[in-house]
């Protein structure tokens, strides 16, 4: 097992410096100034020209340039944003929380949702249940989510007038952050309208959420759907019902833990794609997160925040998909058995 | 009082070349306390027939009998509740692939664990414990040396006989009255095969737990079980107790299989050509009317495409228009197949 968490590791570190190499190799291909691209200073004074190339050893080899960077983007200096001049690094750390916020709940909300409505669309002997589950799921999948969106928002937000279609929580609510999440820190906050300003919090999270849900959703419904089919048809479960087992135990008992296996691993294969309609949602909703930020900062030409944005959401990308395969592996004994194999 | 009773048990199974009679007319009889033998080539249907007492069928099969009595009452008549909790306490059943019939995803102790039942004699925040002392008494008692760490690993760290002794232990930790055991040793060596058919009579005997051991090896089933039931094609040929059949077959299908027995004490056989019934067992989608046997068998006449009912003489029963030794019961012949 050492072994195995060593060898992700490493898959990870190689991963991780080849992406920086190609961001090293872009930056310089970028149309402007290289100091500008590499700090995102504009009119940078003497002493600090002569700080960046000494920073940056831009008189030095290629090498030794790519060196000097990686040490710089590793100890958290990312430069500064051409239009606000904060560090891009404190607007990170400002806006990545929202991020996650969101695609915490939307992803709780498509296993919540998909997995019973999976293995119910495999028990199910109706054959309408079955064909409406999977129409529903098909549609889902084929929705483009900005359409989605859009439509929401405007059903929801503008002609009803039920939910609020932009922003994180309403304006007139103060939270301190302690946490970044919003929803936990309005919990956390000690002013007399925290539970209002948690309920408005929801209220914010609702739309986005299920827009951004929509897809994996579908995914989850259709994966755990087909591995529940495959494995109610395996002898072990026809031996636990020969044991006299109940179905609805056999299900939960046995067939749903080897049925999530797959799920799993599909989640971990789907990180790229629900990432970017994280950035599609995050824009059309006004939702203060990476997402946002990285595209008003590619719309501004903004090139530091475009490369500290890059780099930390392709970095969580591949911190996260490496984790799932170790869970994968860890949780699911079969997946050992060809470890033993293997290695 | 016999056990288990089945009259005229028929499976049809709905295939995409239309329905298929896989069993036909097959009835069994068995005697609590008794090792019943169930012999047959694969593809007879012998599987089929362990599934359906049990009640775990296909969605595509249909079942239809005259009657199947288990200890008295019909278990056509019961809800699909009832044959589980009958499954669960008064038959069990052994599978032929150990290790695939053990989920892969949890540890075998908790597999056995799930099994048993609870003892209400003991309050309920102690029968966790007890249950756990009971699973690994009984992996004992089939043989198990080392019962914690078997019970800790998964199906497939273990060997096909490791994992044989826990499917026994599971089926047997219930006491129930009747284990079916359909092919147990199937591909597992020499030596397992004989620790398992051990475990299986002397389960036989102290427990008085009745067998139905399913095979396709007649001088295994010859040894070790009492009464014996030939099937061909998903009709049974003949049944008896199993020294008689063996010493004086009555029918065609058990003569050929007797008289189809290697015999290594000549030196030239390895030379000579190797016995069999002429062409081979048909497909599902090809039956023949009547007697199954019928295009195989050396003895088939005109009235051998009326299926022929099994008539009981002397303590046995055959199916057959031609028997050897008897003569044949005209009264119940099959009019229609």
């Amino acid at each position: 097992m050492t072994r195995y968490l060593l060898r992700r590791l490493n898959l990870f570190l190689a991963t991780s410096l080849v992406l920086i190499l190609v961001l090293f190799v872009a930056t310089s291909r970028f149309p402007v100034e290289h100091k500008f691209a590499l700090t995102g200073i504009h009119s940078p004074t003497p002493e600090q020209v002569a700080q960046i190339t000494a920073d940056y050893r831009l008189d030095e080899g290629n090498l030794s340039q790519f060196t000097a960077y990686l040490q710089q983007r590793l100890s958290g200096n990312l430069g500064v944003s051409a239009t606000s001049n904060q560090p891009v690094f404190d607007e990170l750390v400002q806006v990545l929380p929202a991020s996650f916020e969101l695609a915490g709940v939307a992803a709780i909300l498509a296993l919540l949702c998909g997995i019973p409505l999976g293995v119910l669309a495999s028990l199910s002997k109706n054959k309408i249940t079955q064909h409406s589950i999977m129409a529903i799921t098909l549609t889902g999948y084929s929705i483009p989510v900005f359409w989605l969106g859009l439509t929401l928002s405007l059903w929801f937000g503008v002609e009803l007038g039920w939910l609020p279609i932009s922003g994180q929580i309403n304006l007139l609510y103060e939270i301190e952050p302690v946490t970044g999440f919003l929803l936990i820190d309005t919990l956390l906050s000690d002013s007399q309208y925290r539970m209002s300003a948690f309920t408005d919090a929801v209220l914010h999270i609702i739309l986005p959420a299920i827009t951004l849900a929509v897809l994996p959703f579908t995914v989850v419904v259709r994966i755990t759907r087909t591995a529940m089919l495959s494995i109610m048809e395996e002898t072990y479960i026809k031996a636990a019902a020969a044991r006299g087992l109940q179905t609805s135990k056999i299900v939960i008992r046995h067939a749903l833990p080897n049925a999530l296996i797959p799920v799993l691993k599909n989640m971990g294969l789907m990180l790229g794609a629900f990432s970017s309609y994280a950035m599609v949602v995050e824009v059309i909703f006004a939702w203060p997160g990476v997402g946002a930020w990285l595209v008003s900062g590619i719309y501004q030409r903004d090139y530091t925040v475009i490369q500290g944005g890059i780099l930390s959401v392709a970095l969580i990308i591949i911190f996260l998909s490496i984790l799932i395969e170790v869970m994968h592996t860890a949780i699911n004994p079969i997946s050992r058995k060809e470890m033993y194999a293997t290695s | 009082m016999p056990l288990l009773d089945i009259r005229n048990l028929t499976i049809e199974l709905d295939t995409p070349h239309g329905r298929v009679k896989a069993l036909e007319r097959v009835s069994l009889t068995l005697n609590p306390g008794e090792v019943h033998g169930l012999m047959g080539e694969s593809g007879s249907g012998r599987s089929l027939l362990a599934k359906a007492i049990l009640g775990i069928g296909g969605h595509n099969w249909k079942i239809t009998a005259d009657r199947m009595m288990w200890n008295g009452e019909n278990l056509m008549d019961m809800s699909t509740k009832q044959r589980r909790s009958l499954m669960g306490s008064e038959i069990a059943m052994i599978f032929q692939d150990p290790i695939s019939s053990l989920d892969p995803a949890k540890s075998v102790g908790s597999q056995i664990i799930e099994a048993m039942p609870d003892n209400p004699d003991i309050p309920w925040w102690r029968r966790g414990q007890d249950k756990k002392l009971n699973a690994k008494k009984w992996l004992h008692k089939v043989g198990i040396k080392n019962p914690k760490k078997v019970m800790g690993s998964f199906a497939w760290e273990l060997s096909d006989g490791i994992c044989q002794k826990v499917m026994i232990a599971i089926a047997v930790a219930n006491q129930p009255k009747l284990l079916i055991a359909d092919e147990p040793t199937n591909s597992m060596e020499l030596r397992t095969q004989a620790q398992i058919f051990r475990l299986l009579s002397k389960l036989n005997q102290l427990h008085n737990v009745s067998i139905l051991l399913i095979s396709h090896e007649l001088d295994t089933l010859s040894r070790w079980s009492d009464r014996l039931s030939v099937m061909y094609c998903g009709q049974i040929m003949e049944s008896g107790i199993t020294a008689e059949v063996i010493e004086t077959p009555y029918h065609p299908y058990t003569r050929a299989l007797l008289d189809n027995i290697p015999d290594h004490s000549n030196p030239e056989y390895h030379k000579m050509m190797m016995e069999t019934l002429p062409g081979s067992a048909p497909a599902l989608q090809h039956l023949p009317i009547g007697c199954r046997l019928g295009p195989r068998c050396p003895e088939a006449q005109k009235r051998c495409v009326a299926q022929p009912l099994l008539c009981r003489k002397k303590n046995r029963e055959f199916a057959c228009h031609f028997p050897y030794h008897e003569e044949p019961c005209y009264d119940d012949t099959a009019t229609k197949s």
